[in-house]
């Protein structure tokens, strides 16, 4: 199985607590044979790598350097997101069961390339706009939850950490629970239940 | 025989959607595109009452959610907008099954939508650059104008090629980008003489009755309300002009500078000389036209000055100022004015020149129409057009990722 994983923090550059459970993932995939790449920022480590672990990382940054908030930042890194994630694709041959896309950020780019390859893709909600801005709901707000919402209605499995989670993207996004699969990252069954959600996400393809 | 060339098309605008030159210009671009073997997909923009997909004069026009939820400013609305258009134009690629040869994005307004797509197909991709912002602001004041100015640059930067309509907009976009001269095409504008000729003998006596008295002259302004196009060096004009001709100014467009720039006349005591009639529709646009004793366009910046063009068409006398496309259209005293920019006085003498002076008006108006049909004639323009993707596609056929 050969899977891309969409991250806006991955190891060194850590900003809150998905960076370093990302790596954990990638570093636990790799060990069960699961070809992983991981697509994601750094402003100046940029290019390919290959981790001591065995994943292979492919960091981009930002075209565009002025911007007025985070909103507009991530509008224009997904086109190059979409770059580096199509270059694996191609040097693939096309090979590509799936992709996980955590949080918000890169939903533009998981999203364009189901429609243009026919890959599916996960959504790992880490949080939501609703609990970070407290209910605020400015134009800003409603924006992130836009892709939010797009995100979660474009993928085909939706990844939570908790229940509590789990009923908050129902709540907010009215998204069939059905479509949620709540996977605790400290469970003991944690490493199975991501291989077979994988694996029913890629369907025969895995 | 060789399959048809395929081009997708982005444009934020597209008739019935007009905001601006470029709807227009990417309409008369893909049909003449179309005539001359070329096959064209545009996608762009929704519209109250447009059908999602239709296919007009020859080319097939879809038609994507614009993006309606509230967006903090005009910036990220476009950059949501792009979401939304390269997601849907990716699927119709994947769903049509057809090969696209090249993506052609026209302006920044849809940089994001055809930088993904050129990556993601791993086609090359066009740009147009109609305008820039440091053009269009006169600099850059704010990280808001930057951060369009960079994605300016970052389109041209992934284009093949960066197509710009004057020697001016080369120069100019060679410059705010720092791109290579030989990346840079000039393929001229144009427009559609047949519009203007239809109906040619048709009395406008009586239309013209609703702008202008019959002792009236009539003088034309046509674009948006807005400072870079000079509107407040035209209203200051009109009583320099009026003291030597009796004159009724029709102002048509929209912009933020209308309520000052009415107050002004207001204030000037010219309420009944000038007439502000907003956005009118296509027809009325071009009687207007056909009607005016002069038209002027007095801007300040011009990346081409397609009104000027729409004007020569319509056989009525031109008073440009001499900037930016203006200039290369315009020969003075040949096939019209040029007046000197953000200067009433040099505008108020080159209107009542023309005003005052009807053999000098006939010779010039008819060279500009003889203009028109020799240089900005919409099937040259998409030959030239299609000389370029042809061009583009001879190289890219030996890159990798042919």
């Amino acid at each position: 199985m050969r899977v891309i994983i969409l991250s806006w923090e991955f190891p060194p550059r850590i900003v809150g607590q998905l960076a370093n459970y990302v790596k954990e993932l990638a570093v636990q995939l790799v060990k069960k044979d699961v070809e992983t790449h991981v697509v994601t920022y750094h402003d100046f480590l940029t290019g390919e790598y290959k981790e001591p672990e065995g994943v292979k990382t492919y960091r981009v940054k930002n075209p565009v350097r002025t911007h007025i908030g985070v909103l507009t930042w991530v509008l224009t890194l997904n086109q190059e997101v979409e770059r580096a994630a199509a270059n694996i694709y191609y040097k693939a041959n096309k090979q590509i069961n799936l992709i996980d896309a955590h949080d918000w950020h890169f939903i533009q780019a998981a999203v364009t390339l189901k429609k243009a390859f026919n890959v599916p893709f996960v959504y790992s909600v880490e949080s939501l706009e609703e609990h970070r801005s407290h209910g605020t709901n400015y134009p800003f707000n409603m924006s992130i939850k836009s892709i939010e919402w797009l995100g979660l209605f474009e993928a085909k499995k939706v990844v939570v950490k908790s229940e509590w989670m789990r009923d908050e993207v129902v709540r907010i996004y009215k998204v069939p629970s059905d479509k949620i699969k709540v996977i605790a990252p400290k469970s003991r069954t944690w490493m199975k239940d991501i291989l077979e959600t994988y694996k029913n996400v890629a369907g025969g393809t895995a | 025989m060789t399959r048809e060339l395929t081009v997708m098309m982005l444009t934020w605008e597209f008739p019935p959607r007009i905001i601006g030159g470029i709807s227009p210009h990417v309409y008369h671009l893909s049909k003449s595109l179309a005539k001359n073997g070329v096959k064209v997909y545009v996608v762009t923009c929704d519209f109250p009452g447009a059908p999602q997909h239709e296919v007009v004069d020859g080319v097939e026009v879809f038609r994507i959610d614009s993006y309606k939820n509230p967006s903090p400013n005009f910036a990220t609305w476009v950059y949501l907008m792009n979401v939304n258009m390269q997601k849907e134009a990716a699927a119709l690629v994947n769903r049509l099954g057809v090969k696209v040869d090249i993506f052609h994005a026209h302006d920044w307004l849809v940089a994001n939508a055809g930088i993904g797509l050129k990556h993601v197909f791993r086609k090359p991709l066009l740009a147009t650059v109609h305008s820039t912002e440091i053009g269009r602001r006169n600099g850059l004041h704010f990280d808001y104008e930057r951060m369009i100015h960079e994605t300016e640059a970052w389109l041209t930067y992934e284009a093949w090629k960066v197509i710009c309509c004057s020697n001016y907009m080369v120069s100019h976009v060679q410059w705010a980008f720092g791109l290579p001269e030989d990346k840079l095409v000039m393929v001229p504008n144009g427009v559609n003489i047949q519009e203007y000729t239809r109906n040619e003998n048709a009395d406008l006596r009586q239309f013209r009755r609703k702008f202008a008295l019959p002792e009236e002259k009539l003088v034309l302004y046509v674009g948006r309300l807005v400072y870079e196009k000079g509107i407040h060096v035209f209203v200051n004009a009109v009583p320099k002009i009026l003291g030597k001709v009796d004159a009724k100014f029709v102002v048509v467009g929209n912009g933020y500078m209308k309520e000052p720039l009415s107050n002004l006349v207001k204030s000037m005591g010219l309420a009944h000389k000038v007439m502000f009639t907003g956005f009118v529709d296509d027809k009325t646009l071009k009687n207007l036209q056909r009607c005016a004793d002069v038209s002027v366009v007095p801007s300040l910046f011009e990346p081409f000055g397609i009104v000027a063009l729409e004007a020569m068409a319509a056989k009525s006398p031109v008073v440009v100022s001499d900037t930016g496309g203006l200039a290369e259209i315009v020969e003075h005293d040949v096939n019209g004015v040029k007046v000197y920019p953000e200067n009433p006085d040099s505008l108020a003498w080159g209107i009542t020149k023309v005003l005052l002076d009807e053999k000098y008006a006939n010779w010039i108006r008819t060279n500009a129409y003889k203009t028109v049909l020799e240089k900005y004639d919409w099937d040259k323009i998409s030959q030239q057009t299609k000389d370029v993707y042809q061009a583009v596609l001879k190289e890219y056929s030996k890159s990798f990722w042919a």
